[in-house]
């Protein structure tokens, strides 16, 4: 290569360079179409900037107050799909206050617990907390729809914000926030993102009532109703790379659970439910998956806690499953007597 | 370590920045270092298997140099320990699983052993790659390597180490060998794959992935509701594959390695041939040259080659995966390469589709498009087939019947079509028009103003990726091959 053309290829590096990291900038303005009203600091700054947000449910722990129950269960839907309250009450003899949020993640259970169960000062005899493998350790598990944990959380979160900082101190979250506010990505994002994806619905339906009709048909038609049981396939290459309980778990929200409940007297299960059975046999473990079980269980013990382990459990048969990892209606029920068995046993 | 990741990014720009800075010799030693802290980066006992296969791999190629009388066992070696490692982590449970079903039917219960551990990832791809290093040497086509280091770079090149594409050693092994110079139009054709290979990653085939996850994850798809999800499928492991390759190729370049082509436009084949010249080359030639010649190829007589070409495409499926429903996509395509009787299967193109462009006269033109439509139609039955693992529930889709839909049901299906079809605009755009151009002549000389585009098409890449990059990340698909 002549010295000259050397140059030219070397200006022209630079030049795409240039346009791969300027361009974006352009973004800065998008995001300036729509500004959102109403912006309020997050009760999460290490995670995001200022927001709209839905105001905390303080009806929720008068509401614990008021019916003193005996057992809370908290969790996502692999809790709402074993648990079913009024049979869990009626075969336990004890009233049973479900905090349930499908979809929700180890931050949403915490903020429950902290904000709504401690805080309505009630004394139940235990708290169950439903989780999957390695869901205790992994704070950023479901938590990017922040607005998701809006109603059971306070103006300041500091503890949360503090362990949620920890763990997205992984690098990865730095940059990806410092790139995302550089280029203000989260707040152009914002109405693109819906944009891009309802673009379809609105040439189809320009009109606002039968769009917004036609989008909740969308959301039924691949609702749990419809949907057919799968196998969990991605259960091990996916948990592994978070099944290190010793590099997590300071980084997590678990150290926090522990110690207000253990502050607010009370006893805290945490239940880890099996996931689906495959070829008629308990789901596989990894070496990785099951040492880390063997902490977790170790540790939450040490913190006056208890763990309940449905992992390998031979009456939770495939039959009792109806998608992925959800029970089925009628193993719903099976379950939860089964559950309210075991309690009786250790929970006298 | 996956290309989409941090950590990969900082790998990535560490390996370069001491890279060039070292001797050729030097350069090979960090290279096998890199691709070694690479694949075993999350499991770190994958490096004893990759290890083992490079070690028996090139004392077999030397043995078969040194005692030529030999050169059968040694051949046998190689074969056993690569299909022998490749049989027992991939197919045993498969196996266990059928003999168990096939006793079961036959009034036997047996309970055989199931290995519970996870597939080594990529363990297909640097097998077959391994493969073609003893296979070459032993006919005679490649001279066996003194140099263990060298061999081991060439099996474990860490760019496409993973997911492919897979490498000839004819074709890489000189590289590791030669002096490697830093080329800055090199690397700027790198950097323009990388970015593309992200975005169609991040933005397309994980958006569209989610729309196929979610219609393979229904009970009661309607034949809209389903062939939208099909369709969007298609986008997705096109996007996906291809994008790997891209960061391989581009990632490579910045090493100063070039890496072949796997994909040229399939969706643009007018013919089954056609679409395998184009679709995962790398592993079609693979088949084509240590399956299918060496089984007689097309020189056979007709009953032989069909049989030829079955057992290739059988084969192929079941390299993809142990269940039956990639069995029977490479069934379906070698079934449709016989009914086309496709003679020049895997071979050189032939000169109507060499210079397959959109010129020509209406009518021509609209030849070309209802090729490309009907190839297309076919080969979204051959993916509905790769993606459906459970046979009984690809009987029930290909019954589905658009009449029986529910008019609901017909405008959801719409709607995702249009949805998937929305995010792979930027691929038909570039497929598009890449076959209008082919066979015109390619400036050398690159201008200020196909610069400045370039410029411009890697931020709006890059500003994609921001805004529109999907929520649910997904591996990529290849990974679990």
């Amino acid at each position: 290569m002549t010295t000259a053309s050397g140059i030219r290829s070397l200006r022209h590096l630079l030049l795409s360079a240039a346009g791969l990291l300027l361009i974006p900038l352009a973004l800065r303005g998008a995001a300036a179409i729509h500004p959102i009203p109403n912006l309020q600091p997050s009760y999460l700054p290490s995670l995001e900037g200022p927001r709209e947000r839905v105001p905390f449910d303080a009806s929720r722990p008068a509401e614990l107050a008021r019916m003193q129950p005996a057992f809370v269960v908290i969790g996502d839907s692999m809790a709402g799909s074993r648990i079913d309250p009024a049979v869990f009450a009626r075969t336990s003899g004890q009233s049973v206050a479900p905090l349930l949020y499908a979809g929700s993640g180890p931050a949403w259970w915490y903020l429950v617990l902290k904000n709504w169960v401690i805080a309505s000062g009630i004394h139940p005899k235990a708290v169950f907390v439903f989780f999957r493998d390695t869901n205790l350790t992994n704070v950023m598990f479901r938590i990017d729809a922040t607005w998701s944990l809006d109603t059971a959380a306070l103006a300041r979160e500091d503890d949360l914000n503090a362990v949620v900082a920890r763990r997205k101190g992984s690098a990865f979250y730095q940059v990806r926030s410092a790139f995302d506010r550089l280029y203000g990505a989260t707040e152009a994002r914002r109405w693109i993102e819906p944009a891009v994806n309802e673009w379809p619905a609105r040439v189809m339906f320009p009109y606002r009532k039968p769009r917004e009709a036609f989008m909740r048909a969308v959301n039924d038609r691949f609702g749990l109703d419809h949907l057919r049981p799968m196998d969990a396939a991605d259960m091990q290459a996916t948990e592994d790379r978070e099944a290190d309980f010793g590099a997590f778990v300071d980084k997590s929200q678990l150290p926090l659970m522990l110690r207000d409940a253990q502050r607010a007297g009370l006893r805290l299960v945490l239940v880890r439910v099996q996931r689906r059975p495959i070829g008629g046999r308990p789901p596989d473990q990894s070496p990785a998956l099951q040492r880390y079980i063997r902490e977790l269980r170790s540790y939450v013990e040490g913190h006056g806690a208890l763990l309940l382990d449905d992992t390998g459990d031979p009456a939770q048969t495939l039959e009792l499953y109806e998608d992925g990892d959800h029970l089925s209606r009628e193993g719903r029920r099976v379950y939860t007597e089964m559950f309210a068995e075991r309690i009786r046993l250790r929970l006298p | 370590m996956i290309f989409h990741s941090l950590d990969f990014v900082v790998f990535f720009v560490v390996v370069v920045s001491i890279y060039w800075r070292l001797p050729q010799r030097g350069q090979n030693v960090l290279l096998l270092v890199a691709s070694y802290v690479f694949y075993g980066y999350v499991h770190p006992w994958f490096l004893i298997l990759i290890a083992s296969s490079t070690v028996i791999d090139y004392l077999s190629a030397r043995g078969m140099e040194r005692w030529p009388a030999h050169r059968r066992r040694f051949m046998a070696l190689s074969i056993a320990s690569n299909f022998g490692m490749l049989g027992f982590f991939k197919y045993f449970n498969f196996f266990a699983d059928n003999v168990q079903a096939v006793l079961a039917a036959a009034g036997v219960h047996v309970s055989p052993p199931v290995l519970r551990v996870i597939l080594p990832v990529g363990i297909s791809f640097y097998t077959f790659q391994a493969m073609s290093y003893t296979v070459d040497v032993f006919r005679g086509e490649l001279r066996a390597r003194r140099s263990l280091l060298d061999v081991a770079v060439f099996i474990s090149f860490f760019p496409h180490l993973v997911a492919g594409p897979i490498q000839r050693a004819s074709f890489l092994l000189p590289q590791v060998e030669a002096e490697r110079r830093f080329s800055i139009p090199f690397a700027t054709s790198g950097l323009s794959l990388m970015v593309w290979g992200f975005f169609k990653k991040l933005v397309i085939a994980d958006n569209v992935g989610v729309i196929a996850n979610k219609v393979f994850g229904l009970r009661d798809p309607s034949f809209e509701i389903l062939w939208a999800g099909v369709f969007a499928f298609a986008i997705q492991i096109y996007a996906d594959f291809s994008a790997y390759t891209d960061i391989a190729r581009g990632s490579s370049r910045w090493l100063g390695f070039e890496l072949t082509e796997n994909f040229d436009h399939p969706y643009m084949a007018r013919t089954p041939a056609d679409f395998w010249r184009r679709w995962n080359i790398s592993l079609s030639t693979w088949f084509r040259d240590y399956v299918y010649i060496p089984l007689g190829g097309s020189r056979a007589a007709g009953g032989v080659w069909a049989r030829n070409i079955l057992v290739t495409f059988l084969l192929s499926g079941l390299w993809h995966g142990a269940s039956w429903n990639y069995v029977l996509w490479g069934a379906y395509h070698g079934v449709l390469l016989l009914a086309t009787r496709a003679h020049q299967m895997l071979g050189p193109p032939p000169p109507h589709l060499r210079a397959s462009r959109f010129g020509g006269q209406a009518a021509a033109r609209m030849v070309v498009v209802a090729q490309i439509t009907g190839m297309f139609a076919l080969t979204l039955i051959g993916w509905l087939l790769f993606r459906e693992t459970e046979l009984h529930a690809i009987v029930r889709h290909l019954q589905l019947v658009p009449w029986h839909s529910t008019p609901e049901d017909r405008q959801i299906g719409l709607y995702l079509f249009l949805l998937a079809f929305g995010y792979s605009i930027p691929l038909w755009a570039q497929s598009i028009w890449v076959e209008l151009r082919r066979g015109q002549p390619v400036r050398q000389e690159e201008s200020w103003t196909r610069a400045g585009l370039r410029a411009l098409a890697y931020g709006a890449a890059f500003a994609a990726i921001l805004v529109l990059r999907s929520r649910t990340s997904l591996d990529f698909i290849y990974f679990q091959f």
